[in-house]
């Protein structure tokens, strides 16, 4: 046995490929950034909707949000990338297909934005409804009254959970191999297959991941701590 | 696409119902696991001051790494390094209750941690142990306050032994897509596929949820949210 | 020197948190069967001498005897002050019944589910025995008919009776009120003495800390008021509420007493 931890913690072999390994690294970072970036924008329209005043967009909006937050990534990635684009020729009546990457981005950023929904929801209920009194006291239109008190705020309550959310988003993005996108993950097992050693690649990439969601993480505490003695959060 | 449906999903219905027992067998363990493990973690990190560094280090990789990833590791490394686990259900299993054993570790350490000291000390001052005190007085009440969190972890275990496909595992996602490479025709199976698991994750979650508030009724606390 | 019925005797004790010394050398008595009543201003001290008592706090220095028994330390056959061990002071609080301010009742379990559980598991009696014992105590705090009702369906007053029949259903030699009245709301406060009252008159040997000045005038044998970690008066209820000879416990009364 100590023969093989020596063997598996050997990262020499992580260290030779390592601009491979990188450059699928990078691979996860584009998808990351991709889908956080959709994710995000859908967060807010349905979080938005979801404190609609018309009862058919508050149910419709908790109905997506329900469903996303519901359903396994892996299988809604295959789905999108198998079944959509099928469902889009018929219905363009042309053939249509996704790239990997559009497929991974989409389904990941759809799949996130359940979640985030709700924590986009839950930072604007946060806000007191003692300030938007007072700001319709004053006169503000509903517009300004989101822009200038609603918004600033809602967005500093959401920040820390949000900031998890992406954690989690970024973890996700390991599956994308699945999908034949040379990531990672893609890149070790091709670099298996070829060199017949996984030991220390497989651990080699199960630290890296590691290290950078740590790091991550420590830092989303840090300025959350930091947002909190501000009294923002 | 009606007769589609037939042939594809219907007629492999026996297939699909052998995969989802195999999925359920697999979730059902690892969470079991997870939360041994999760527990273990919890009070070695608050109470044994030696290998203090260990829990809190095996915490922070269980939560860092991706499930894909840990379960590619298991699978693949372990059993040179360890000589175990010897099947691929055993590597399923255990890098599922890996995963979810970090944040139940640390989902138990919130819940100790954020209860009343007055309930300790009334213990304490009517010559209770520590032992009597963890078991008849913290777990209880910790267990009612980590209800939520606790579901949405079956939850997300049930979500993630999707990947376990990968490892060939025969479980529900396995034999959906065998049918989708035998045949080609991917709508039909794979939606009812997703919305099989759609539907399981939310009954499990509802009912879960029904479970929590008729205890907290009993004990007179207002639901949770 | 121990006079022959001082169930509790307490040399020299101090408390210090951090660079904050909370008792700074505090000595006393208690006779058994009497009411003990400690008095003073937030902060004086009070609530951590009752703790220090049954080792919730841990005493910098000095020392603490119940019935002759030292508790938190042991004397070695050498003559060594050694630190006692857990399940020996887990004994000695056994002995000790303590009611808390936030009254601390186990809210997963029914009131008379409270009331047995150390009887049972620290006194290890049969449950029949155990259930015997804690209604007669539920009934002396005259909530015989709330046995299966758990605590988040009681009220304050109710709440804090039942968590005396817990301490009582230890049947402890010495009973410790820590603010029992001050978490209540006004009507609810008149229910929790009556019991106190009665307690008293039966002869239990109580250490009350209040603000009480009614309950400490009328019920108590001996009163001690408290000011920074020191005792400033110690004495009969008459001397002290009557004729105090401390300048600061005349303030205190003065400001306390309209």
């Amino acid at each position: 046995m100590w023969d093989s931890l020596r063997q598996s913690l050997d990262l020499t072999l992580f260290w030779e490929y390592r601009t491979i390994l990188l450059r699928g690294l990078l691979q996860n970072i584009y998808i990351f950034f991709g889908g956080a970036l959709l994710a995000t924008a859908l967060a807010f329209a349905i979080g938005a909707a979801r404190l609609s005043k018309r009862g058919t967009v508050r149910i419709l909006s908790t109905g997506y949000a329900e469903l996303f937050r519901n359903t396994p990534e892996y299988v809604f990635l295959i789905w999108v990338y198998y079944v959509l684009p099928i469902i889009f020729s018929r219905l363009l009546a042309t053939k249509f297909n996704f790239s990997p990457y559009a497929a991974a981005v989409l389904a990941l950023g759809v799949s996130y934005s359940g979640f985030l929904s709700e924590t986009v929801r839950a930072g604007i209920l946060a806000i007191p409804r003692t300030h938007i009194d007072a700001a319709m006291a004053l006169g503000m239109s509903r517009w300004m009254i989101m822009r200038r008190i609603i918004a600033p705020q809602a967005i500093r309550r959401m920040l820390p959970e949000a900031l998890n959310q992406y954690v989690s988003l970024f973890k996700a993005t390991s599956l994308v191999s699945l999908i034949a996108v040379e990531d990672l993950m893609y890149q070790v097992s091709m670099i298996t297959v070829h060199e017949m050693r996984p030991l220390p690649l497989y651990t080699g990439a199960a630290l890296l991941y590691c290290g950078i969601i740590i790091a991550a993480a420590q830092c989303i505490q840090h300025l959350s701590d930091r947002w909190r003695q501000r009294g923002w959060a | 696409m009606l007769d589609n449906f037939n042939r594809l999903v219907l007629a492999n219905l026996h297939t699909l119902g052998a995969g989802l027992s195999v999925t359920a067998y697999v979730c059902f363990f690892s969470f079991l696991l997870a939360v041994v493990l999760g527990a273990m973690a919890c009070l070695v990190r608050l109470y044994v001051p030696f290998i203090r560094i260990v829990a809190i280090g095996y915490i922070e990789f269980c939560r860092a790494t991706p499930i894909f990833v840990q379960l590619l590791w298991v699978n693949y490394v372990w059993p040179e390094l360890f000589g175990f686990p010897k099947s691929v259900v055993g590597a399923g299993i255990i890098a599922l209750a890996l995963q979810s054993s970090g944040y139940l570790a640390e989902t138990f350490r919130s819940g100790i941690e954020g209860l009343p000291k007055g309930q300790r000390e009334a213990a304490l001052a009517v010559g209770m142990t520590h032992f009597q005190i963890m078991r008849r007085i913290v777990m209880p009440q910790v267990l009612l306050v980590m209800a939520p969190s606790l579901v949405n972890q079956m939850t997300v275990v049930i979500k993630s032994s999707t990947l376990v496909s990968v490892i060939a595992i025969p479980d529900l996602m396995y034999e959906a897509l065998k049918i989708v490479n035998a045949w080609f025709e991917p709508i039909e199976v794979l939606t009812s596929t997703a919305l099989i698991y759609v539907v399981a994750i939310f009954l499990i979650s509802m009912l879960a949820k029904r479970v929590s508030d008729r205890f907290r009724n009993k004990y007179g606390l207002a639901a949770q949210a | 020197m121990t006079t022959p019925e001082a169930i509790i005797r307490v040399v020299n004790l101090r408390k210090s948190f951090g660079p904050l010394d909370v008792l700074c050398g505090i000595t006393f008595d208690v006779r058994e069967g009497s009411v003990f009543t400690i008095i003073g201003a937030s902060g004086s001290g009070k609530s951590t001498l009752l703790r220090c008592l049954n080792y919730l706090e841990q005493p910098t220095s000095g020392e603490i005897y119940l019935d002759g028994k030292p508790i938190g330390f042991r004397i070695e056959a050498d003559g060594r002050r050694v630190p006692d061990t857990a399940a020996n002071i887990s004994r000695m609080r056994a002995e000790l019944g303590m009611v808390f301010q936030q009254f601390n009742l186990w809210p997963h379990l029914t009131a008379i589910e409270n009331i047995i559980e150390a009887p049972l598991r620290v006194k290890r009696l049969a449950r029949k025995e155990a259930l015997d014992i804690g209604r007669h105590f539920l009934g002396k705090v005259n909530l015989f008919d709330k046995e299966n009702e758990y605590p988040a369906r009681l009220s304050g007053g109710q709440q804090q009776r039942v968590a005396i029949a817990r301490a009582m259903a230890m049947q402890p030699k010495v009973m410790l009120f820590d603010e029992a009245t001050s978490a209540l709301d006004p009507e609810l406060t008149g229910e929790v003495l009556e019991v106190m009252r009665a307690l008293a008159k039966e002869g239990t040997t109580m250490l009350v800390v209040t603000h009480e000045m009614g309950f400490a005038r009328e019920v108590s044998d001996r009163v001690m008021f408290l000011h920074n970690g020191q005792i400033e008066e110690d004495g009969s209820p008459e001397s002290v509420f009557n004729a105090p000879r401390s300048e600061r416990c005349r303030q205190f009364l003065s400001k306390v007493l309209h």
